[in-house]
């Protein structure tokens, strides 16, 4: 049996990756409140945010900062293109739903295989963001990382706030949430902002992906646990507003790292996946039920 | 004894109240009909009776068997059986299949009998296909039977929905608004098919917005409006009367009236 | 009657198309018999993800349903015939049976609560069942060896008769795959494929008709898990190896591909899809990598250009003229 110690250490390490699940919920609901659609390749944004900000990194000698920008901005035209190129042309001709969600898989897939190509099927890691640490409370040691994580996350809900409400684009993007014949009519440029969902999802992917790179590792293959984690994260959060996303989010990263404590690291994925089969049958408007559906 | 009685039937969805308190007898071998103007609570109405929703209050009886909260597929195995306000065809399936899919109450057969094909299973295929093509004919669309069923003109799929849910062989027809978006001619046809079912023993319940159609094939007709059930009784009593002249001419008019 | 009117009132305007990709089909199979090597393996594996497109078939095409997670069933396939024949040294073919009466009875319990789902959360629901039986796959080292899989599964034979021989394999595999077209052409066009269809065009219209929609979206599901499993089971047979990776993710998305391809909803598709599917990495001849790449890329293609597969060009599931079968 765990102490109370090592249990509370798990909880906290499960806090940061839940900020990060968080995180990549948010581009789900970003995705789906403006187009209908749930992209399953999310997770390969925040697995190119990683591996493109270590190679810009190691490779270019990049200063942090600079990568991570970098980074975000290519990664949110990876998301562009995967819209134009492949959501776009479906969702024009009407396509079944099931198909668009077997595209974004396969964009995964082909993504994935990309990488593999380019850039190496090696896991690897970057130093944390401020060297030093970790703050140590008694026997509870506390990376700086997960103070980078808790400020960039905050930074990044509250400026998404303020965008969907106090600017004009973030506004139109809301009106398309909510009646897109309506926000066509009214002469917001419909198609525009699903590829500004986009480049905005896979931004907040990317992101997301950076700054949890430095407390594990990423590979080609982390895009595939991101993903199904960032869903589950939105799911409990109700696929509403950014603030439900990322409670839901941390939601699970705690109780993942409970889980891990008490049936071992390699069930992780299949405690998360069982919480996800048990919202869905139970509590399908998310744990936050009505208030969560509004953005 | 009615062939459906309703007893105090009640729905309200968020605090709005769409039918309240409806009581309704509707005797076996009539022609019923349910008018209203939009909005009035017809559809819940029906949606209830065939189980499409579940009442907040109030109870459905159906030969005399209590049918409140089955399921509708369970509703449909007892003989009554509907149509749609917006029709549901069965699209990437014929105009015939379409009405085989309808047999599917009055035949038997699963898995085991579509592999093994004993003698029983190939008549009663060659006895659904015969009955497809009879009640497409019946309707008018023998022609037809081989194209695909949601490509045919609108009004011809409306008359489709009518022949498939004859093939369930019901005891009570509910038709939602069948005349809705016909011509003036197809709306003929359908008068005389409504008719021509009502013939062969089946009781019908028909929602219609047209009360001219109404008035002149119903045997009897109950009226709602903002839903409730303001009155009920033959055409004739129904075009006198000044509540329903209100609710579909407007109050000013029946001021003056 | 002619041959030539045998042919258009059978299989309808699409007749000649049908019998031109079964000879091409035929002397494929002659071809690469008389070649012998690689090829033969690549046709093996294309009969057995036939199986498995042929009952995903069932639930995705003809009821219009989606489930990402029928590798799942494969997997316990797979490690059912892969546990009892090298553990226990049971039978292979009894291995198999019994492996898809778990399998069906996995399916069951699975998929009672779960098809009450909708649309993406139907979709997530089966990709998490895939992900977990994957995990759990690698993760219960006790019972599957973990990544390591299980190797020396012996082939499949009845009593004293093996197939070991290669070109046997292939014709096995071959007769196993025309038998579960052959159901799926029988309940196709039956009431009981009448029902499926009916749902996966409107679930209020075939309710209305008193069709019990979730009873019947459950028992298309049984019956994909059930081929899901034979697969998984004749892969272990035929390949004699396995692991966690043989049922994960790419096999999801390979399947997917060859429903695409093939013509999803038709009897035909599934098993032609697999073939033509299974040799496109051929014809690129390149490497894994690069085979991942093609599928990925046909699959997107597919579905952007042709999202109903090569069924828009031969819909050879067709049911007989209506003439035909009102005279019996």
């Amino acid at each position: 049996m765990p102490n109370g110690f090592e249990l509370l250490q798990s909880l906290i390490n499960g806090l940061g990756v839940g900020l990060v699940y968080g995180l990549i919920a948010i581009g789900f609901c970003v995705i789906y409140n403006a187009s209908g659609i749930v992209n399953f390749a999310q997770g390969v944004f925040v697995m190119l945010g990683g591996m493109f900000a270590h190679t810009l990194l190691t490779r270019l000698g990049l200063p942090m900062l600079a990568a991570a920008v970098i980074s975000i901005v290519l990664v949110a035209m990876v998301g562009v293109l995967v819209q134009v190129l492949v959501i776009n042309p479906m969702w024009q001709r009407k396509a079944p739903l099931f198909a668009i969600i077997l595209a974004t898989l396969a964009v995964q897939l082909l993504i994935e295989q990309i990488v593999i190509l380019t850039l190496g099927d090696q896991p690897r890691t970057y130093p944390e963001f401020t060297l030093g640490g970790p703050l140590k409370l008694g026997p509870i040691a506390i990376g700086y990382q997960l103070f980078w994580i808790l400020g960039c996350g905050a930074v990044m809900v509250v400026a998404l706030q303020l965008f969907f409400n106090r600017t004009r684009v973030g506004r139109a993007l809301r009106a398309c949430s909510q009646n897109r014949e309506a926000a066509a009519l009214l002469g917001i440029p419909v198609a525009s902002m699903l590829m500004l969902s986009f480049a905005l999802s896979a931004a907040l992917g990317a992101a997301a992906g950076i700054l949890i790179t430095p407390t594990q590792y990423t590979a080609y293959s982390v895009d595939g646990p991101f993903g199904i984690n960032g869903f589950i994260a939105a799911i409990i959060g109700g696929f509403g507003s950014a603030p439900a996303a990322l409670v839901g989010g941390t939601l699970l990263g705690v109780v993942q790292a409970g889980a891990i404590v008490f049936f071992g690291a390699g069930y992780k994925n299949v405690v998360a996946l069982t919480i996800l089969l048990i919202v869905l049958l139970f509590f399908p408007n998310g744990l936050f039920g009505g208030w969560g559906k509004r953005v | 004894m009615a062939l459906l009685e309703v007893r105090g039937l009640t729905k309200r969805f968020d605090g709005l109240v769409a039918n309240s308190d409806i009581d309704l007898d509707v005797p076996e071998g009539s022609l019923f009909a349910v008018i209203g103007p939009n909005g009035a609570g017809k559809t819940t109405f029906f949606n209830m009776i065939s189980g499409f929703l579940q009442p907040t209050s109030g109870t459905i009886a159906f030969a005399g068997v209590q049918i409140t909260n089955l399921r509708q597929d369970r509703i449909a195995a007892m003989g009554l059986v509907r149509t749609f306000q917006l029709v549901q065809l069965f699209g990437g399936m014929s105009v015939a299949e379409n009405v085989e899919v309808g047999c599917h109450l009055a035949t038997k057969g699963g898995i085991g009998a579509a592999l093994v094909r004993p003698p029983w299973f190939r008549h009663q295929e060659a006895d659904v296909r015969a009955k497809a093509l009879e009640l497409l004919d019946f309707v008018g669309l023998g022609v037809q039977a081989e194209q695909e069923a949601t490509l045919l003109p609108y009004g011809q799929q409306r008359l489709l929905e009518v022949a498939r849910a004859l093939a369930a062989k019901p005891r009570l027809l509910l038709l939602d608004e069948p005349a809705a978006g016909l011509n003036a001619h197809e709306t003929e046809v359908l008068a005389d098919i409504i008719q021509r079912v009502n013939r062969q023993n089946i009781t019908v319940i028909l929602i219609e917005h047209d009360v001219a159609l109404v008035t002149r094939i119903a045997h009897r007709i109950a009226v709602l409006d903002f839903g409730r059930k303001i009155t009920e009784g033959t055409p004739d009593e129904i075009k006198r009367h000044p509540e329903v002249i209100a609710a579909y001419l407007g109050t000013e008019e029946a001021a003056h009236a | 009657m002619t041959l030539r009117a045998i042919i258009s009132t059978k299989l309808g305007a699409y007749g000649y198309f049908a019998i031109a990709l079964a000879v091409a089909i035929a002397l494929l199979f002659a071809w690469v018999f008389f070649k012998g090597g690689y090829l033969l393996t690549v046709l093996q594996l294309a009969m057995i993800y036939g199986v498995f497109c042929v009952g995903l078939n069932f639930f995705m095409g003809y009821t219009g349903q989606a489930s990402f997670g029928q590798n799942a069933f494969a997997a316990i396939g797979g490690y059912g015939s892969a546990i009892l024949t090298v553990q226990y040294g049971w039978e292979p073919i009894l291995a198999l049976v019994v492996s898809m009466a778990v399998a069906g009875v996995a399916a069951v319990v699975v998929g009672y609560p779960t098809l009450r789902l909708r649309g993406h959360y139907l979709a997530m629901a089966t990709f998490a069942l895939g992900l977990i039986t994957y995990d759990v796959s690698v993760q219960w080292t006790d019972l599957t060896q973990g990544y390591m899989g299980y190797s020396g599964i012996p082939p499949l034979g009845i009593g004293p008769f093996t197939v070991e021989d290669d070109k046997l394999k292939l014709v096995c595999l071959a007769v196993i795959l025309a038998l579960g077209v052959w159901v799926s052409s029988r309940l196709r066009h039956s009431r009981f494929g009448r029902a499926l269809r009916a749902i996966s065009s409107t679930e209020l219209g075939a309710a209305a008709l008193g069709i019990r929609v979730s009873r019947y979206k459950l028992l298309a599901f049984i019956i994909a898990a059930l081929y899901a499993s034979a697969a998984g089971s004749l892969f272990a047979h035929t390949v004699g190896f396995i692991s966690p990776e043989v049922f994960g993710l790419q096999m999801v998305v390979v399947t997917f591909t060859m429903l695409y391809v093939g013509g999803i909803g038709t009897v035909l598709g599934p098993a032609i899809g697999a073939v033509i599917a299974s040799l496109l990495p051929e014809v690129v001849r390149s490497t894994g990598r690069f085979q991942d790449i093609a599928y990925a890329a046909v699959l997107i293609l597919m579905l952007i250009f042709v999202p109903k597969g090569l069924s828009t060009l031969a819909s050879i599931g067709r049911r007989r003229p209506i003439k035909a079968g009102a005279e019996g």
